[in-house]
């Protein structure tokens, strides 16, 4: 992508940096690790079900879901961790005891019976229910594939481009508000040039 | 032991969107102000930026502060247990306040507003006053404010289009508004082939419809540039300070003055009293210290739950039950705003509304208030439907799939990749009035991390609201599907629980025995203690409380100006 960060534009009469919209001091991201490997394994065999790698375009899994999860719940969702690894070593239980194998290692049919088992609250052996932990995988999945790349998913921006949303723009002009057109994309983390590629 | 400070004449406790107004009339006029804020400057460099997981998933501009850590508790009636607590405070602490990251909708109330129960009387009659509500006329009328509307439009900064210039009425703008003495400072923001759409589309239903007004500059004002519309206002800064919080407009001009002490990242605990029942200052605690600040005049202008929790943990002899508060009213008459109820709209093809603000609107106000005679319906007053820009990916992502696709697998993602550029949602909002049984208190079990006790809602939805909600949502559904929606849905009923739109607790009215302020914002039993806020209003409106409060706020300031020798002794 172009460099414009040292650029101006000008709206109306005012001198506005390009950096403005950036942040000057971006957190540094913590280190991927709230999860095992084998969590993540697990992780990433469910979230590329809620959604797949299909005709069209990579899945949550390539968008790297599994990812942004495994480091929020290191950091911001930390308080969260213990139910989550229950949900997820409760999700494993379920798949031997349905299907006599691990989580990970079933084949898609498999594991979108065992996640609509958990959609529809039957999978057993969830605290408070399967529901619950199917709901709160999906939000977060959804946060994984479509959020800022700068928090480790949305790789190469393919979810902003399955939906169409072109991404933070520094000014807006009028004809980025248009109806019946596709908004052009502009690739670029909020953050900093180098997220996201 | 307190630290003593210098006094000062007016102490004010909370520098947002009302305090955050106040202080320029009293410190252009001379008067040595304290501004006692929880919160500090924000760094707009730091902490306001384009990222949905940043303001709206984390609250990353909201939810760092003394709010976050005295959530009130909510319940139904007073026989229902407290639900749990919210995580995040829908307000926050800041200098600016909440209006850094409001969407900024600058709505004067309408004079019927300030008169509802004489002319809902007058028209329906009495039995049409909602049982159990509480409501009464206002001690201050429409013409009386809105010198201060006009002068908070012009200092603060507000983008609209007039709808009524003395009695002259423009379709451009609001032709249901009061009569305004002169234009907006500034012309509406732009609107988009999407507002546009809707707006050509309630004409044709023979609606009035018009672009909201925003305290966000369409155009550069008073040294600050116009909107660029990228689309993160909601919950976040402004990176440009296009949006006027009081940050950026009011209180650095109070600032100019010298006449402006600010006190930042300093929670005031208690109003204190003196043996004669005046207010005689405030204790607040910064860094683990705590101070006293003397003051001739308090104004506590915090949020309205810590407006009335601050009053009522100030008990002294004078005042066993709380200051302010041997009537008995402190807390009554609190009323949170009927919204939640929006209705979601998809179109067959891109309608685009990712970048924007919420306050770049088609607005509609022929089902609020009392614009149509409501014989027969078995309500009163209304709601205000806006239909505004803004929306982010996660957002888009998790759009309702109208009963057209499963919420996961090839077939979900096949749905919102043809359908996330082409759906919509509205906001309405809907006038809600005071009852009897809904009020705030101390919660007897739930304390803040320094042992006093969370405020508590007791707040229950009352079939007035809800029926006038569920007329707005009919007209909205009729107002997509006119204009080419192909799936229509009608979100939550609504309700009103923890909210940003939270009224009273501190009602103003002419009567000592039913409210806790004057006409000017002073206490019946304080003559110089005044609350600044939401709090101070009997019933909403249907629209954004913010414009009225600061519009009050400054006319409480300009009254303690005029009368300060009688006042301060």
């Amino acid at each position: 992508m172009p460099e414009v960060s040292r650029r101006s534009v000008l709206i109306g009469a005012a001198i506005i940096p390009v950096t403005a919209i950036r942040s000057a001091a971006a957190p540094t991201v913590p280190p991927a690790n709230a999860l095992s490997p084998e969590q993540l394994r697990t992780l990433d065999a469910f979230v590329d079900r809620l959604i797949p790698k299909d005709e069209n375009g990579p899945g949550a899994s390539e968008c790297g879901a599994a990812n942004y999860i495994d480091r929020v719940l290191a950091d911001n969702n930390a308080a969260e961790k213990p139910s989550f690894l229950q949900g997820l070593a409760a999700t494993d239980a379920y798949a031997q005891s349905t299907h006599g194998s691990p989580f990970a290692d079933l084949s898609a049919e498999a594991r979108d019976a065992i996640l609509t088992d958990m959609d529809s609250g039957k999978a057993t052996g969830f605290t408070p229910n399967s529901r619950t932990f199917f709901n709160r995988v999906r939000r977060l999945t959804l946060e994984g594939t479509f959020s800022d790349p700068f928090y480790g998913g949305n790789k190469n921006f393919a979810g902003w481009d399955l939906i169409g949303y072109p991404g933070p723009r520094l000014a807006v002009a009028p004809e980025d508000q248009k109806m019946h057109v596709a908004i052009k994309p502009m690739h670029q983390s909020a953050w900093g040039g180098s997220n996201g590629h | 032991m307190a630290i003593n400070l210098k006094p000062v004449d007016v102490a004010v406790v909370g520098l947002g969107a009302a305090g955050g107004v106040a202080v320029l009339p009293l410190a252009k006029a001379g008067l040595k102000v304290a501004g006692i804020e929880a919160g500090t400057w924000m760094d707009p460099h730091k902490q306001y930026h384009a990222d949905e997981v940043f303001n709206n998933v984390r609250g990353g501009v909201t939810s760092v502060q003394k709010a976050n850590r005295e959530i009130p508790t909510v319940r139904e009636n007073a026989s229902s247990p407290t639900r749990p607590r919210g995580a995040i405070h829908p307000m926050m602490n800041a200098i600016g306040g909440t209006s850094i990251h409001y969407w900024a909708s600058a709505w004067r109330l309408k004079p019927w507003d300030f008169r509802t129960r004489s002319e809902v009387e007058k028209r329906y009659g009495k039995s049409a006053i909602p049982a159990g509500s509480t409501l009464e006329d206002w001690p201050v009328t429409y013409d009386e404010l809105e010198p201060f509307y006009d002068t908070i439009e012009h200092e603060v900064g507000v983008s609209g289009n007039a709808g009524n210039i003395q009695g002259k009425l423009d379709p451009k703008g609001n032709v249901y508004e009061g009569p305004r003495q002169r234009e907006y400072p500034m012309p509406a923001l732009r609107g988009t082939e999407y507002t546009e759409h809707m707006m050509a589309t309630a004409k044709q239903l023979g609606w009035k419809p018009f672009h909201g007004p925003a305290a966000i500059n369409s155009q550069t004002y008073n040294g600050r540039p116009g909107c660029v519309y990228h689309g993160y206002c909601g919950r976040g800064g402004c990176h440009i300070s296009a949006k006027n919080s009081t940050a950026v407009s009011t209180i650095p001009a109070a600032m100019k003055t010298k006449n402006l002490t600010i006190f930042d990242l300093a929670q005031v605990t208690r109003i204190q009293t003196g043996p004669d029942g005046r207010a005689s200052g405030v204790t607040y605690i910064r860094d683990g210290k705590e101070y006293f600040q003397p003051a001739s005049v308090v104004l506590v202008a915090s949020y309205t739950y810590e407006n009335s929790r601050l009053l009522l943990l100030s008990k002294s002899k004078a005042y066993p039950n709380g200051l302010a508060n041997n009537n008995g009213m402190v807390g009554k008459h609190f009323l949170s705003h009927w919204q939640g109820s929006p209705v979601f709209a998809l179109f067959p093809y891109n309608i685009n509304v990712w970048y924007g603000t919420p306050a770049q609107t088609t607005v509609v106000d022929d089902f609020a208030d009392d614009n149509y005679d409501h014989s027969g319906l078995g309500f009163i007053g209304g709601t205000s439907i806006s239909l505004g820009t803004e929306m982010h990916p996660i957002e888009a992502a998790s759009m309702n799939t109208f009963g057209k696709a499963p919420q996961w697998g090839s077939k979900w993602k096949a749905f919102v990749k043809e359908n996330a550029a082409r759906w919509t949602s509205s906001y309405l909002q809907t006038s809600t009035y005071p009852y009897e049984q809904n009020f705030l208190d101390l919660d007897p079990d739930v304390k803040d991390p320094l042992g006093d006790p969370v405020c508590r809602i007791t707040n229950a939805n009352m079939p007035n609201e809800a029926k006038a909600a569920a007329y707005g949502q009919k007209k909205t559904e009729e107002w997509f599907r006119a204009a080419g929606a192909i799936e229509v849905i009608r979100g939550g009923a609504g309700s009103g629980g923890l909210s940003t739109h939270s009224y009273g607790g501190t009602r103003m009215g002419d009567n000592k025995e039913t409210n806790v302020l004057d006409k000017w914002g002073l206490a019946h039993e304080v003559p110089n203690l005044g609350v600044l806020g939401g709090s101070v209003m009997g019933n909403s409106g249907a629209r954004n409380p913010t414009l009225t409060v600061q519009a009050l706020a400054w006319r409480t300031a300009e009254h303690i100006v005029k009368n300060w020798k009688s006042i301060k002794t």
